[in-house]
């Protein structure tokens, strides 16, 4: 009830999802003397833990110059700015081991994680990921135990309100958090959460679960599960979702910070605007076939072998905001509409109720407002219909009834 | 305004006298409105659920299908906007009714909406109201229709207007500007509805609320006609001409509830 009533004041406080593309020369000059500024003050600085040397670091991984500068411009575009900003950017994407980074897992499947690090023939993007100064990630670190906690608090210390906290999973609430704890101290992943995000910059959200909850917080939700959005107040925080989220945003937040010093514009669910500002639906490759009104009926029919639009087996493209028609996964290679299955909408809040299934909202079974049996919207409607048509009916014959008894009065 | 005139004598000493209910205007916006909303939930399930195939093996700009039920979903919403905004008007500056006068809830108006109430659930058996104007129970009726159809404007302004990502129309920023400043809170409001267990509101919960909204609004029409035929039949007296003709008859005399009015 207390979620209702504060879902009810953020009604006029709803921010808008516009993207501004184009701010004007004058506001891109001064942040071009800005960022600047700042790169030459960062190039200044030595990275205390972590000294690779980038340059020589993507030699090796077999990116040449030429690469990473069309790569650097690639950026530059997805974060909507100016060509003009393509050398600082690249410039900020070499000074990334300056950015120390504490990586927390709770509630999750570590598949964000998964995503940076297992992809097959690694891009740019996640070659970057790979040499940020990554003080802390309890899936990739050779420590454990009393180690680890070492670790973090040495990192806690030494980098304290500099460090970016990117968080990965969600946050159990239940039984006053026991449904998750970490370390040898059993803390709970709220304690956790609320600790180590005290002496950060900012936080990131990196993934459905830590953004809005995900997967551990579909109903029936057992745990409580929340995301980072919901306990964490009053620090800078940026969320990122989709499962996974994408490495080329993960790449983008970081190199934006790095060069602006400042969280990206962001939209009413904190999601930067320059990766969750487009609808997919508005740049999909079988958008022409939606609007031919030509679907895929079923898996493997004829529209599936001709690349149908997925809608009638719920593709979510139309309701989810998400780049990833534009920039698609590993290297730009695939997306899952291209290959042939519809968007399951994981960008956005509920998307595992509301969004991942097969077909179109209206025939899925969904939670009545009243709680209790799942019904789809039109099961829901026509019940309320043939409620409404039985009472008419017993009106009727009633009032005929009645109205021959009151003639025989006569 | 005098809104009657007597019309003839009836045989058995009382009067037939004819009302005016309903103005040229009144009568064409109900009509629009009745085909607007034929249009709207027909092209409206497409949207939902496309139910029927494209079978046409022709160019793609022949069966142009969706888009073509979308275009006509489209049309008819601003058909409705256009008479929602005139009927707002009207509500309180026509000079032919001040439609709000009857639901303000002073002590005639809700004694006469019980009155008109228990006379339906009594199967006409308590008729102590004055059936020949407009009634409080008349009006608040179609005061929830309005705000039903409000409500499906502003929530599906909203699922129009989250399409244009960009910010931008064929008509200039301010349009997708206005929609965002207008039809913004429907999201949270939306998801408050529904119900979510996950943060923040989201698009998917308009859609599902703007969907139920239209099952909801066709209850509100089956009872609105069952009702008007049910007034013509055990009133007797024409209730149903008044959306086509414009008025309807007031019995006075032994059978009416006004006495005979001596000229």
């Amino acid at each position: 009830m207390a979620d209702r009533i504060e879902g009810v004041k953020k009604l006029f406080t709803s921010k808008s999802a516009r993207v501004e593309t184009n701010m004007g020369d004058a506001h891109y000059e001064k942040l071009f003397q800005s960022c600047q500024a700042r790169i030459e003050e960062l190039k200044t600085q030595t990275p205390r833990e972590n000294r690779l040397d980038i340059d020589s670091f993507l030699d090796d991984q077999g990116v040449n110059r030429r690469d990473f500068m069309k790569w650097a411009s690639a950026v530059t575009g997805m974060l909507m700015l100016p060509s003009s900003f393509t050398p600082l950017v690249a410039d900020a994407a070499l000074l990334m081991n300056r950015a120390p980074v504490i990586w927390l897992e709770l509630s999750d499947c570590a598949g964000n994680t998964e995503a940076i690090l297992r992809s097959d023939g690694p891009k740019i993007d996640e070659i970057l990921l790979d040499i940020i100064s990554l003080e802390f990630n309890e899936t990739i670190m050779a420590a454990s135990g009393h180690q680890a906690e070492k670790q973090l608090e040495d990192a806690i210390h030494t980098f304290k309100g500099k460090y970016l906290l990117f968080v990965e999973g969600a946050i159990p609430m239940g039984l006053d958090g026991q449904y998750g704890t970490i370390g040898a101290h059993a803390e709970t992943f709220y304690d956790h959460l609320m600790r180590i995000s005290k002496d950060a910059a900012a936080v990131v959200a990196v993934g459905s679960c830590a953004t809005f909850g995900g997967v551990p917080a579909a109903s029936p939700n057992p745990t409580q599960a929340v995301g980072v959005m919901d306990v964490l107040k009053g620090k800078p925080l940026i969320n990122i979702p989709a499962c996974p989220a994408n490495p080329a945003n993960m790449v983008g937040v970081i190199i934006h910070y790095i060069l602006t010093g400042q969280v990206p514009e962001l939209d009413s669910l904190l999601r930067p605007k320059f990766a969750f500002g487009y609808r997919i639906h508005d740049n999909c490759e079988r958008r022409a076939h939606f609007d031919a009104g030509e679907f895929v009926e079923e898996w493997g029919d004829h529209g599936a072998k001709h690349n149908h639009c997925l809608y009638k087996v719920g593709c979510k493209g139309p309701m989810t905001f998400n780049n990833c028609s534009i920039i698609r996964y590993n290297e730009g290679v695939n997306w899952p509409i291209g290959v042939g299955r519809g968007c399951i909408g994981c960008s956005e809040p509920d998307f595992w109720d509301k969004y991942a299934h097969e077909r179109p909202i209206s025939s899925v079974n969904i939670k009545a407002p009243t709680g209790g049996v799942e019904k789809t919207v039109d099961e829901f409607g026509l019940g309320l219909l043939t409620a409404a048509s039985i009472g008419i009916g017993i009106h009727a014959v009633a009032s005929v009834i009645a109205g021959k008894t009151e003639n025989k009065e006569y | 305004m005098n809104n009657t005139d007597v019309e003839y004598d009836d045989k058995l000493g009382s009067k037939r006298v004819r009302v005016r209910r309903m103005t040229f205007t009144m009568r064409l916006i109900h009509w629009v409105n009745v085909v607007s909303m034929i249009v709207a939930i027909a092209t409206g399930l497409y949207i939902a659920e496309p139910y029927y195939q494209t079978l046409i093996a022709d160019d793609a700009v022949d069966k142009y299908v969706m888009a073509w039920n979308r275009w006509g979903h489209f049309i008819v919403a601003i058909i409705f906007d256009v008479t929602a905004i005139i009927v707002s008007y009207l509500f309180f500056f026509s000079r032919f009714e001040k439609h709000y006068l009857k639901i303000i809830p002073n002590k005639k108006n809700i004694i006469e909406f019980w009155e008109v109430f228990l006379n339906l659930i009594l199967l006409n058996r308590r008729k102590k109201f004055d059936s020949s104007h407009n009634d409080s129970f008349n009006a608040i009726y179609f005061i929830v229709f309005h705000i039903m159809l409000a409500w499906m404007l502003f929530t599906g302004l909203q699922l129009y207007v989250h399409a244009l990502a960009s910010g931008d129309s064929s008509i200039g920023a301010w349009w997708p500007w206005m929609l965002h400043l207008v039809t913004d809170w429907t999201i949270p409001f939306s998801s408050w509805l529904v119900g979510t267990t996950a943060t923040g509101g989201n698009i998917m919960d308009v859609r599902i609320v703007h969907h139920m909204s239209m099952w909801i609004i066709i209850v509100w029409v089956l009872f609105h006609i069952y009702y008007q035929i049910w007034r013509t039949i055990f009133w007797q007296e024409g209730d149903i001409a008044i959306v086509v003709g414009g008025s309807k008859f007031m019995k006075v005399g032994s059978d009416g509830n006004k006495k005979v009015e001596d000229k």
